[in-house]
């Protein structure tokens, strides 16, 4: 707003100005520098008027003087802020407002120095107008306060300052700075050796900070260097100095961050470089001798504009003759860009292209400047790295205008004109073979040419072969022309090969030979040109020339042209390495000479590849139709890939890996050499060199996706890239063996993994079902090799492990049992191990492991839906089984039978989720315990599949600490699960006392279910064992049977641990009151003893008996376990009746429940029986016959036998009614008596019968 | 700041980085625009060698339609399809930064290689200065490719948001890029132009 009401008014500036000073001093940032930039225009517009005012008029109107004053009061306030510390964003400005004073201070250079006649405003001027005089401005006051103004920047970046500002602040310095040197280049020497003294004072003070002023710098130093001002020039070779400091920091660092990939090109890149080297330095001085013999004009003209002008310019005009716009441009292009390698660029270059574009195009201008420079010249020289000299040399050579060596090949048999054509793509090769043997009787002369010629006997043989196969006549002119220079003292010989073969036009050939020798004439003193000509059809040649002559004027014209440009260049150009080759192959049929550029491509790219420092092939092309372009190629392709089998025989393979690689990548995709070379891949891929090609193509291809910013390409090459790898591993997959290691090699060893190789990798560790039935028979083997392979690229690729372990851990829950044991196996014992995805591996399995809790359970609901519906009663079967336990096994068991299929798959599914993680824990202890907390929460299924599982590891990891602490403090609802441990631990070995102590400490602490002793039983001691008993007897009656037959059979060692005897006399010694347990459980024990025949056997009652009688009281099951025993083993009577008697003499009658059994007893062994009954006591004796009365008539019978009657008291007989009336009294008193112990008795029987009915509830 | 900061994407195409940056500062308030430094704007063809190419100020549409009528698969599989779509809801057509004289000042020029930085720069450098006002030009390395793009827009925006958020980047900016280099490991290039 200011700035416009001033530049129209300018008589309001007196008053607006002193408002603008005091904004500058405003706190807010945004008010000041908006102050600055209203000043800044004004500023100039002022000066601007009060010049062109001065100019044309001696007076100067009052108002512009006051404004002026004004502004010049403006202008000290904005120095004084650029020179303060404050805010950043105002000293942005104000450093810029100084840079805009000391530009209107200084004169311009490149306006005219003379002022325009008319006042003309607006348009800019010059200050330097005013040496003509002016009233109030002084030229020399002015270039003097500019002078100070530019001093004040400057001493800003000299240390310690620099120090202090910020980033910004240097940036803008730096650029002001560079901008005023650009824009007066008198300046050059006051603020170079600023800017230079700065790079490595801020890499000190900065550090890592240091990207954005380090770019400022940069980008300066180049700016400066394009600077073709006079006064520039002494600069120069300091400049470079620095750019190359800097460049060289950022390649460091590049370097680190560089892929590994595509080291084996650049190792072979360094080769030549060496070679070149020893020579560089000598020809560089030499060369830059020759140049300044010659008209500075001249160079001027060539070189000053780099030497890519020259080969640009013929491009063009070949552009101009031929009507393809397509290929030429794309060279020209390439040329344009000025990156290095226009095929075969290497990575190495790719990164220094940036500094030795630099140093070329700074060659270019010291040469220029011819003897002026040569002392700069040289310090640069001396300056500069060997190594990056020689890539400058490298690079020039890159823009020579490619001079071919001519071949024509005549094919003899030809028709068409493509065969002729293909021939020359393999050019290059077929060239150097007529060139070899003339060279090799020249090679001692060249000490390059040796390495040369180390490369290319390989090839020659190639071309032999290749030229056999295909049976064609080539006839081939050759001139090689060999310049050997020797230049300086002669100490030191530069040999110059210059290898040319020439075409079927004699008349480019000498023009472009003589052109060649005239420069080099001018420029150098001893020269030899040796020409051979190889024999040859000359008169076919000549015809075929004066046709294509006739036709191709333009053609000999560009050769010229080119030619001319040569013969500038070589010079310049330190050419010691320079083989040139033109090619121009003829067809006959069209009377047209054909140059493809795309053989020019391949061409050039087979020359970098075998890292000859040679130029890029000058090819002419003429029309075709783009398909017969296409087929061109694509012949030409095929040609190069049956040559290669050839080539495989005689060594030389790595240049051709490299040419199929690069042609793949140059190829329009629609030709489809993708295809073609992934045939050829596969064919090879026996010897091993498919691989190596492979390989190639792939980096080939990866390199253009990494290197390619552009959007496009590196999506296309990235698709192409994919697409082959995939279709080279499937083949892989599809033609080798399962045990062919060629996969997993290519896998490990591509530069990276697509996502569909990946798949493909997958696919083979988790086959799908149906695939698995087509290829049963190797599908095992195929999961092995996918899994190798998937190992390998964990261990070989860190970047691709994630997605491969995954890959793994799929396959280890794979559906197919035999995947998962070899994926399991791989992830437990390989992978497992490794630190860096232990852990990853650890928490798929645990979610895996949950997986269970959550999925399984749902198929089973569902399934247990489908069953209600389908079976009524299966649902009523099914609802218990809810519960766990014992019951639950035993419903499992039963659905099992209903729905087996449904069960199993159920099974197999818990299996497939959880096998994993049981194999980590064979690994891993401390995973146990998590199977044993989730336990009670999975269902059915998955626990049977668990206990399925669960012995393999519990075997594996035996009594582990961890199992053992897992044993002593089990996770609630895992006591089924713990037992079967138990069981597996104690099944068939001794377990260790850890392991005893444990359980016993569970059975103490936690569980008091004497189940867990079960296992161990045998191993404890019998003192341990009876206070336990009760408890073992309480458990449900199976349980008691292994525990029973653990603790007869007992401990391999120690023996069992009680005798079936002490087994009976413990379960008689339960007391149901005391020990809280029904009777009937002890009854249920008896029967399970008495069961056990073998065990438990007639000796083994009799010696039970025996004892128990002697116990005091009896045990309350006595009777009914002599009972049993009877019935078991009838011969056993005559010993029951013994313990009988014993009974008797015990007065067995006082117990009332044992009198029972009594009776019963001796009721049951009738007759045998009756020798004991009539023992009893008279009363005991009638109560008994009362309660029994079955027993009387026998019994009555068997005392009135005589020898028996005769031995019975009297009170007997009386109750058995022998002796009649006779002692009624007696009879009567001993009734009463009797009628009182029974009395007694009956009320001991209540009394027992209220305690035991009391005990039952 | 009393002004609206004004912002500028630049990728070379104005297509993919750019506009994805373009996008979400959009989304999220800020007054963006998007440039691309190329002589055209070039898109993935069937192959290496045919791209399609337009010229700068070929609406979004029209390239949408045409690819998709050439071929719909493709050009989906590889995203361009989407991308396009997504561009013609931001604007109309790609720019190209040489050619935006017209559209005034920017005071934050975000680039995405430093190619099209280097341009950038030049190009300022190259206008005339009558206006002294500063323009900060940051490159954030970002590759050409789809999901970087992704990623590379979210750092923009949140570099434009630390930018937003300081009263006066001049005097920030040191801190704000190193602080992103801390968090997200990239390097930043940033300097200094005016208008």
């Amino acid at each position: 707003m200011i700035s416009d009401i001033g530049s129209k008014h300018i008589e309001l500036l007196p008053e607006m100005v002193p408002c603008l000073i005091a904004f500058l001093k405003d706190e807010t940032p945004a008010v000041a520098r908006q102050a600055i930039t209203t000043g800044t225009s004004l500023f100039g517009y002022v000066l601007e008027k009060l010049v062109i005012q001065g100019l044309y008029s001696s007076e100067i109107d009052d108002s512009t003087k006051s404004s002026w004053a004004w502004m010049l009061k403006f202008k000290d306030a904005v120095l004084h802020i650029a020179v303060q510390s404050g805010s950043d964003g105002v000293r942005l400005l104000a450093v810029k407002f100084v840079e805009t004073l000391v530009l209107l201070y200084t004169p311009d250079p490149y306006i005219s120095a003379d002022p325009p006649q008319e006042p003309v405003y607006g348009l800019g001027f010059n200050i330097s107008w005013l040496r003509g005089g002016h009233p109030s401005l002084n030229v020399g006051e002015l270039a003097m306060e500019a002078s100070q103004s530019l001093g004040l920047l400057l001493d800003h970046l000299r240390s310690p300052q620099v120090k202090s500002l910020s980033n910004s602040i240097i940036i803008v310095l730096i650029k002001s700075l560079s901008a005023i040197a650009m824009k007066r280049p008198s300046f050059y020497g006051r603020i170079l050796p600023v800017l230079l003294g700065l790079d490595p004072a801020i890499s000190i003070v900065k550090g890592v900070e240091v990207p954005g002023a380090h770019h400022a710098l940069k980008t300066a130093f180049v700016a400066c260097l394009e600077c073709t001002h006079s006064s520039a020039e002494p600069w120069r070779a300091r400049l470079v100095e620095a750019l190359k400091a800097i460049n060289d920091s950022e390649l460091v660092g590049q370097a680190t961050n560089k892929n590994s990939g595509g080291v084996s090109i650049s190792n072979e890149e360094s080769l030549p470089l060496k070679d070149d080297n020893s020579s560089m330095q000598a020809c560089d001085e030499a060369s830059s001798d020759l140049v300044r013999k010659r008209p500075l004009a001249e160079l001027n003209n060539d070189l000053l504009q780099d030497d890519s002008f020259s080969g640009k310019r013929i491009r063009q005009s070949t552009h101009t003759v031929q009507d393809l716009p397509n290929e030429p441009l794309q060279v020209t292009a390439d040329q344009e860009s000025n990156s290095v390698p226009v095929v075969g660029s290497v990575s190495s270059k790719d990164k220094s292209s940036g500094p030795v574009q630099q140093l070329v195009a700074m060659f270019g201008a010291l040469v220029a400047q011819g003897e002026k420079a040569a002392g700069s010249l040289e310090i640069l020289i001396s300056s500069i790295s060997s190594d990056l000299l020689a890539e400058v040399v490298m690079a020039n050579m890159q823009h020579l205008p490619p001079t071919c060596p001519k071949t024509d090949k005549d094919d003899v048999a030809s028709e068409t004109g493509y065969s002729s054509c293909l021939a020359s793509s393999v050019l290059p090769s077929i060239q150097s073979s007529p060139l070899i043997s003339d060279i090799h009787s020249l090679s001692s002369l060249s000490p390059l040419l040796a390495s040369l010629l180390n490369i290319q006997p390989s090839m020659s043989h190639d071309v032999a072969k290749s030229h056999q196969s295909s049976e064609e006549k080539a006839t081939d002119t050759v001139e090689t022309t060999l310049l050997s220079s020797s230049v300086g003292d002669g100490s030191a010989m530069m040999p110059v090969t210059l290898p040319a073969s020439v075409s079927p036009f004699p008349v480019v050939t000498e023009n472009g030979s003589s052109a060649v020798s005239l420069s080099l004439n001018s420029a150098t003193e001893e020269r030899v040109i040796p020409g051979v000509d190889s024999p040859s059809s000359i008169d076919e040649i000549q015809e075929s020339h004066d046709a294509s002559h006739s036709s191709n004027p333009e053609v000999n014209d560009s050769s010229q042209d080119h030619a001319t440009s040569l013969g500038s260049l070589v010079p310049s150009n330190v050419l010691s390495t320079c083989s040139m080759a033109t090619d121009v192959s003829e067809t006959q049929s069209t009377g047209v000479g054909i140059f493809d550029t795309s053989q020019a491509s391949s061409t050039a790219s087979l020359v970098t590849s075998c890292q000859y420092v040679l130029p890029k092939m000058m090819i002419l092309d003429v029309n075709l139709t783009d398909e017969a372009k296409d087929q061109l190629q694509k012949v030409a392709f095929v040609r190069i890939l049956d040559a290669y089998r050839q080539v495989a025989i005689s060594g030389g393979l790595d240049a051709h890996c490299s040419l199929l690689a690069h042609l793949g990548i140059e190829f329009p995709l629609e030709l489809d050499s993708w295809g073609l070379l992934q045939k050829h891949v596969l064919s090879d891929y026996m010897d091993h060199e498919g691989h190596e090609l492979t390989l190639r193509i792939l980096y080939r291809l990866y390199r253009e996706t990494e290197q390619d910013q552009d959007f496009l390409s590196s999506r296309t090459a990235i698709s192409i890239y994919e697409t082959f790898l995939l279709a080279v591993a499937e083949s892989l997959r599809d033609t080798f063996p399962a045990t062919d290691k060629s996969l997993g090699r290519l896998l490990a060893e591509v530069p990276y993994l697509s996502e569909g190789v990946l798949k493909l990798l997958e696919g083979l560790c988790c086959p799908d079902r149906s695939e698995k039935h087509e290829k049963d028979f190797q599908s095992g083997d195929r999961v092995t090799q996918g899994l190798s392979a998937v190992w390998n690229l964990i261990l070989l690729r860190p970047s691709s492990r994630a997605r491969c372990l995954l890959i793994a851990l799929q396959s280890a829950v794979h559906s197919a049992e035999e995947v998962r044991m070899k994926a399991i196996r791989l992830v437990a014992n390989k992978l497992f191990p490794m630190p860096g995805i232990s852990q990853k591996i650890e928490e798929f399995a645990h979610d895996k492991l949950h997986s269970v809790i959550d999925d399984v359970p749902a198929i089973e609901d569902m399934d247990a839906d489908e069953s209600t519906s389908g079976l009524q009663e299966d649902s009523k079967l099914g609802k218990p089984s809810s519960s766990r336990g014992q019951q639950s096994d035993n419903a499992l068991k039963s659905s099992t039978h209903l729905d087996q299929n449904v069960m199993s798959s159920l099974i197999s599914e818990a299996q497939r989720c959880m096998s994993l993680y049981f194999a980590l824990c064979t690994k891993k202890r401390s995973l146990l315990r998590e199977i044993f907390t989730i336990y009670k929460n999975i269902s059915k299924a998955a626990k049977e599949a668990v206990h399925r599982q669960i012995p393999i590891l519990v075997r594996t990891v035996g009594s582990s600490p961890e199992l053992l602490a897992i044993i002593s403090d089990p996770p609630t609802g895992s006591e089924d699960l713990l037992m079967q441990v138990l069981h597996t631990l104690t099944d068939g070995i001794v377990p260790s006392q850890d392991l005893i102590s444990s359980v016993k400490k569970l059975y103490h602490s936690r569980m008091k279910d004497a189940d867990v002793l079960i296992p161990v039983l045998p191993f404890l001691t019998k003192d341990e064992i009876f206070p336990i008993f009760p408890h073992l007897v309480n458990l449900p009656i199976e349980k008691f049977q292994g525990a029973l037959s653990r603790v007869l059979q007992g401990s391999p060692k120690t023996g069992p641990c009680l005798t079936p005897a002490e087994v009976l006399i413990a379960i008689h010694g339960i007391d149901p009151v005391k020990d809280g347990m029904p009777l009937k459980k002890v009854i249920d024990a008896c029967s399970a003893c008495f069961e056990q025949r073998k065990v438990f056997t007639q000796q083994v009652l009799a010696k039970v008996l025996n004892q128990l009688v002697e116990q005091i009281p009896l045990p309350l099951l006595f009777m009914r376990t002599v009972l049993q025993a009877i019935v078991i083993f009838p011969s056993l009577v005559d010993f029951v009746m013994e313990i009988l008697l014993r009974l008797i003499s015990k007065q067995i009658w006082k117990y009332p429940k044992l009198w029972v059994g009594f009776l019963k007893c001796v009721t049951q062994t009738m007759p045998q029986s009756f020798s004991v009954v009539l023992q009893l006591p008279a009363a005991q004796l009638e109560n008994a016959l009362n309660k029994h009365p079955v027993l009387r008539p026998p019994l009555v019978e068997h005392a009135s036998q005589p020898n028996i009657r005769s031995s019975l008291p009297r009170s007997t007989q009386v109750v058995l009614g022998l002796v009649q009336d006779l002692q009624a009294s007696s009879q009567g008193q001993t009734s009463q008596s009797q009628a009182a112990d029974t009395g007694s008795s009956t009320a001991d029987v209540a009394t027992e019968l209220t305690q035991e009915s009391s005990a039952v509830s | 700041m009393g002004a609206k900061v004004r912002y500028a994407m630049v990728c070379s195409s104005n297509q993919n980085r750019s506009m994805e940056a373009h996008a979400l500062l959009k989304r999220h308030g800020f007054d963006v625009s998007s440039y691309g430094t190329g002589a055209h704007v070039k898109l993935p063809g069937p192959s290496l060698r045919e791209p399609n190419v337009y010229d700068f100020g070929t609406p979004y549409k029209l390239m949408h339609d045409e690819l998709r009528r050439k071929d719909p698969d493709l050009y989906k599989r590889n995203g361009i399809l989407p991308m396009l779509k997504r561009n013609l809801g931001v604007k109309n057509a790609p720019q190209r930064w040489q050619d935006n004289a017209a559209d005034g000042c920017f005071d934050v020029v975000v680039t995405f290689e430093e190619k099209v930085f280097n341009i950038v720069i030049e190009d300022l450098s190259n206008r005339k200065q009558v206006l002294i006002r500063s323009v900060l030009i940051i490159n954030l390395e970002v590759k050409d490719n789809h999901e970087e793009a992704a990623t590379g827009g979210k750092l923009a925006l949140e570099l434009c948001q630390e930018i937003e958020s300081a009263d006066c980047w001049e005097d920030a900016i040191d801190d704000i890029v190193a602080a992103f280099e801390r968090q997200h490991k990239r390097k930043l290039l940033y300097t200094i132009s005016f208008y």
